[in-house]
């Protein structure tokens, strides 16, 4: 939130800016307003008592919740866990997303296999009534937040199933779906499209 | 083996509850029998004829009755046979192979919630494929294809 500026002008009184603009990262459309402080010192022991009397001044003029927010989103998008299970044929997508070759890891995508350390749940396949109560115990293990992707035209809305006896006519009817990913099977490329979706969701998340 | 010989085994045993013996393809036959002589006949042809391998249990609706049929393996003769046995639609029940042949639990699990065939004395008689409560026997031919909308109100499943 703030860098050193090697010069040998004299300390000047902290300057607060307010560009949209989180560190390291390129400012996007439909971005929250991030504060972005400025300081100037010269040496380290002048720059953390500079710091630390701009980021009090911005907390009392913004709120603290404004701005721990950002920073909340930013971790979380940056570490989503999906849940590792598989459903049906999507989850040999899901699967080779993380090989070698799409390497889903390099956006901090890691899946876990055990739903508490998870906060990201990828449907890959077609739902049954009969597994659908275990769905949901899965989802109610994850702890908040959390967020849930329908991977494939079945977890979508039944996909060629939808009129079969025992399939479920598309998981949000079982619990909340954040981004949904078209494709029978979608390739990698669209589950890795569908995951950078839902980090741009995040990114624009208020609460 | 051949049908003449399964004939020849099993009616002795069975009598006039055995409808009779037909030749099948790539198979030792197809014996048709009364219900009333399951038992009978699954013991026989097991410890008998030595068919100790029971591949698949199956029914089939026939609108006017429904059929029960049991495909069964003997390391022997290297032969397949199916036993098979016609029920009234409205009164589906035939005695379960599973005290004779253990893995018939889960296949006549699967015939009971598919096509409405009870088994008696099964000794685990539940839904396998949909979940409990489910009110449909979906391979029956009165069961037509439903809105999803309609299905999940009409089971009540979750």
């Amino acid at each position: 939130m703030g860098h050193l500026t090697a010069t040998a002008a004299p300390p000047s009184p902290p300057r607060v800016t307010s560009p949209p603009r989180v560190d390291g990262e390129l400012p996007m459309a439909g971005q929250p307003s991030v504060p972005f402080v400025e300081i100037e010192a010269l040496r380290v022991r002048e720059f953390i008592p500079a710091a630390k009397e701009a980021l009090t001044a911005l907390i009392a003029e913004q709120g603290q919740a404004k701005l721990i927010r950002p920073v909340f989103n930013w971790a979380g998008r940056n570490s989503l866990f999906p849940l590792h299970w598989g459903l049906a044929c999507c989850a040999i997508e899901f699967a080779a997303g993380f090989g070698a070759r799409w390497d889903a890891e390099r956006f901090g995508v890691v899946p876990r296999s055990s739903p508490r350390q998870c906060d990201l749940m990828i449907v890959n396949g077609t739902v049954t009534w009969k597994v659908a109560h275990k769905l949901i115990t899965l989802y109610e293990q994850m702890p908040e937040p959390k967020w849930v992707i329908a991977m494939g035209n079945c977890a979508t809305g039944g996909g060629p199933f939808r009129t079969a006896y025992s399939v479920v006519p598309g998981v949000d009817k079982l619990v909340p779906v954040d981004v949904y990913i078209a494709g029978c099977p979608p390739r990698p490329e669209a589950m890795l499209d569908g995951i950078l979706r839902l980090e741009q969701l995040i990114r624009e998340r208020k609460e | 083996m051949l049908p003449a010989d399964l004939e020849q085994a099993l009616a002795p045993k069975l009598g006039a509850r055995l409808v009779g013996v037909e030749p099948f393809e790539g198979m030792a036959g197809r014996v048709r029998f009364r219900r009333e002589a399951a038992l009978d006949l699954f013991r026989t042809v097991r410890e008998d004829l030595g068919f100790t391998h029971l591949s698949m249990v199956g029914g089939i609706d026939w609108v006017d009755h429904r059929e029960v049929f049991y495909v069964v393996w003997s390391d022997e003769a290297n032969q397949y046979l199916v036993l098979s046995t016609d029920l009234p639609a409205d009164d589906a029940h035939v005695e379960s192979a599973s005290g004779v042949w253990p893995s018939a639990n889960w296949h006549e699990r699967e015939t009971w919630e598919m096509v409405d065939v009870t088994f008696d004395h099964h000794p685990d008689l539940r839904h396998l494929l949909v979940p409990d409560g489910y009110v449909f026997h979906p391979l029956l031919r009165s069961f037509k294809l439903h809105e999803p909308e309609e299905l999940e109100v009409k089971s009540r499943h979750v």
